[in-house]
C-alpha cells in the first residue's frame, strides 16, 4: 500500500478509557451476534422454559432469545476484555 | 519535515463538513441510496400469497422469504448464503477496491441520507461551518431544530421498519399508530433508531475508521492490479496555484491548483493526494471535486481518477489472476450448491422414534409388533397427503396407521405406528426403511432408517 498515516514507533496508541470500552463491547458485540444465529439456529429458546431451572419457567421465546444474545455479550466481552488487559500491561520493549 | 508533530495519544475527532459535490461518481452513489433503501423501506410491505413476502418470524422460528419457508433445519442454507456475501464481498474487493463501502455499505447509505437533510436545512458546507461558530440566534435554533426533527422522523422510520422485518409489519402499525405496541417491539425500534441516528448523524466515518473490521482487513485482499482511487502524482506535482486557462508546465508547475477541493469532499477528511490511506471509503467524491476543477482550468480530467497501481506506473492492468480466478471460481461453487440444494431441497422431514417400554410383543399368537412413533414435519406452504410404506424385511407389514396421512401446511404431527411382521422371520434385528411418499406431489418423499427387533433365535 501507499503512504501510510504515521505510527508511533510501531507502538500501540494510548487510546484512552471510553475507547477501551468501545475496543471491549464493539466485537463482543459481533460475537454474540454470531453465536446468538450459530445457537439459536439448532435450538428452540423454548426448551429453557420447558426443561430448564425454575426460575426460566415464565420465559417466552423473545425472552430467551433476548437473555440468550446478553449471555454471549458478556462472555465475549469477558474475552475481549482480557485481551485489552494483556496488550495494556504487557512489558514495554527495550529501547 | 522539520519539526516533529508532538504525536497526540488522543483526540477528540474533529467534526468533517463534507462539501457537496456534483458529477458523474455523485450522481452513481445517489442512484445506489435510492435503490437500496427503496428496496429496503419497499420490501417490507410486499405481500406473497397471503402473508407478508419477507418475514423473519423468530417468535415461530420461521423466515418467509417469498415462496420458499424456511425453518431452523434449513439454517444450512443461510450458512451459506452467508459464505456465498462473504466470498462476494472478497471478489469485488479483489477487482475493484472498496466499491461496497463507497455505494453499498449500509453506513454510507444512511449517512449519504442524513447529510442531505443537513445541506437542506443548514445550507452548504460554508454555511454550515459559520452557522456552527456562531451564537444561538433564531436562525440557527430553526435550523437545527428542523435538522434533528428530520433526522428522529428518518431515524425511528428506520427502526419500525427494521422490527417490521421480524414482527408483521402491517399489525406493527396498526399497534404503533393506536399506541398499543408490545414493550419489547418498542424496546427494538427505539435501539434501532438509535443505532441509526447514531451511526448516520454522528459518528458517521468514525465508524469506518475506528469499528469497521472490513476497512482493516480489506488492504489483504488488494494487489497492484486492484482499482483503487489515487491522485496522478506525476501530472500534479509540483502543486500551485495559477491563472485559469495558462500553461502548468510552462510555469513549471503540475496540473494541482493546490484548491483542496478534493479534501473538503473527502466524508472521511483525508488528503488522497498524500496516497492510498486505509481511511479511504473509495466514494470517489474527491474525483467528481476536482474534475470540476479541471474543467474550469481547462485540463484534462483524471488528476485524481480511478486506476490501478499497474497502471501508474505505466504497465497493464490484468482483470484474470490467480486470486480473482480463485475467488470467481469458489464463489461459483458456493452459488451452485446453495441453487441445487434448493432446488432438491424436500420440503419434508421424517423422524422415527421407537418405542423404549418394549423391544418387542407378541399379537395373535404369532405375529411380532414393534411400535414406533413417526414425527412429520410439513415443511411446504400447502397441505399434502402422504402415504407410508416399510421395506428393508421380509413379511413386514404396517398394522396403525392405514390409509393416507394428511399434514397442514408448516405443521409437525405425532403419528403413533405399529409395524409387524410373522414370527418366523421376525427373530433377530432387522434393519428396515419407512418411507413416506407424497400422493399428491411425486417429487416430495423421504426414507428413514430405523430396525425392527424380534426375538433372539
Amino acid at each position: 500500500m501507499g503512504t501510510e498515516a504515521p505510527e508511533a514507533g510501531g507502538e500501540l496508541l494510548d487510546t484512552g478509557r471510553g475507547a477501551n470500552v468501545a475496543l471491549v463491547l464493539w466485537p463482543s458485540f459481533l460475537a454474540a451476534c454470531v453465536a446468538s444465529l450459530l445457537f439459536f439456529a439448532a435450538v428452540d429458546p423454548q426448551l429453557l422454559s420447558d426443561a430448564g431451572p425454575r426460575i426460566f419457567a415464565d420465559l417466552s421465546r423473545e425472552q430467551g432469545y433476548a437473555l440468550g444474545f446478553l449471555f454471549f455479550w458478556i462472555i465475549a466481552a469477558l474475552a475481549s476484555s482480557v485481551s485489552v488487559f494483556l496488550i495494556r500491561t504487557r512489558r514495554p520493549p527495550p529501547p | 519535515m522539520s519539526v516533529q508533530a508532538p504525536i497526540a495519544f488522543y483526540a477528540a475527532a474533529e467534526k468533517i463538513y463534507p462539501r457537496e459535490v456534483k458529477g458523474r461518481f455523485a450522481r452513481l452513489r445517489k442512484a445506489a441510496v435510492v435503490v437500496l433503501l427503496g428496496l429496503y423501506y419497499g420490501v417490507a410491505w410486499l405481500d406473497w400469497r397471503g402473508h407478508q413476502a419477507v418475514l423473519f418470524d423468530l417468535p415461530a422460528r420461521k423466515f418467509h422469504l417469498f415462496g420458499l419457508t424456511l425453518w431452523p433445519q434449513d439454517f444450512v442454507y443461510l450458512a451459506t448464503l452467508l459464505i456465498i456475501l462473504a466470498l462476494s464481498l472478497f471478489f469485488v474487493t479483489a477487482l475493484a477496491g472498496r466499491l461496497w463501502c463507497g455505494y453499498a455499505c449500509p453506513q454510507t447509505v444512511w449517512t449519504e441520507l442524513f447529510v442531505w437533510i443537513e445541506q437542506w436545512t443548514e445550507g452548504p458546507r460554508a454555511r454550515r461551518m459559520k452557522l456552527d461558530r456562531g451564537a444561538w440566534t433564531h436562525e440557527k435554533i430553526l435550523r437545527k431544530g428542523a435538522k434533528q426533527l428530520l433526522w428522529i422522523t428518518l431515524a425511528v422510520y428506520t427502526g419500525f421498519t427494521f422490527v417490521g422485518y421480524f414482527l408483521p409489519i402491517r399489525t406493527l402499525g396498526v399497534q404503533l399508530l393506536a399506541g398499543a405496541i408490545g414493550g419489547w417491539a418498542l424496546f427494538w425500534i427505539f435501539l434501532y433508531s438509535l443505532a441509526t441516528y447514531g451511526n448516520a448523524g454522528f459518528l458517521r466515518e468514525q465508524v469506518c475508521k475506528y469499528m469497521c473490521p472490513y476497512a482493516r482487513f480489506q488492504s489483504a485482499m488488494f494487489d497492484k492490479d486492484t482499482l483503487i482511487i489515487s491522485y496522478d502524482g506525476g501530472r500534479g506535482e509540483p502543486r500551485g496555484a495559477r491563472p485559469r486557462g495558462s500553461d502548468a508546465r510552462s510555469r513549471g508547475q503540475g496540473d494541482c491548483i493546490d484548491c483542496t477541493l478534493c479534501v473538503q469532499a473527502c466524508p472521511t477528511g483525508i488528503d488522497i493526494r498524500a496516497g492510498l490511506q486505509y481511511e479511504c471509503i473509495a466514494c470517489a467524491a474527491c474525483i467528481d471535486a476536482c474534475d470540476a476543477v479541471m474543467d474550469q482550468m481547462g485540463t484534462a480530467r483524471g488528476l485524481i481518477r480511478y486506476t490501478t497501481e499497474h497502471a501508474t506506473h505505466g504497465s497493464t492492468t490484468r482483470i484474470l489472476r490467480p486470486r480473482t480466478v480463485v475467488y470467481a471460481l469458489l464463489l461459483t461453487c458456493a452459488v451452485a450448491a446453495l441453487l441445487y440444494s434448493l432446488g432438491t431441497r424436500t420440503p419434508l422431514i421424517l423422524d422415527v422414534i421407537r418405542d423404549r417400554n418394549a423391544l418387542y410383543r407378541e399379537v395373535h399368537g404369532d405375529r411380532i409388533e414393534n411400535v414406533y412413533v413417526l414425527k412429520l414435519i410439513n415443511l411446504d406452504d400447502r397441505v399434502h397427503r402422504y402415504r407410508l410404506e416399510v421395506s428393508g424385511m421380509e413379511g413386514l407389514e404396517i398394522a396403525v396407521p392405514q390409509g393416507v396421512l394428511e399434514a397442514a401446511p408448516g405443521s409437525v404431527s405425532t403419528i403413533p405406528t405399529r409395524l409387524e411382521a410373522p414370527e418366523a422371520t421376525a427373530g433377530g434385528v432387522h434393519h428396515i426403511v419407512l418411507s413416506l411418499q407424497s400422493v399428491d406431489q411425486p417429487r416430495i418423499g423421504v426414507h428413514e432408517k430405523a430396525r425392527f427387533i424380534g426375538p433372539m433365535p
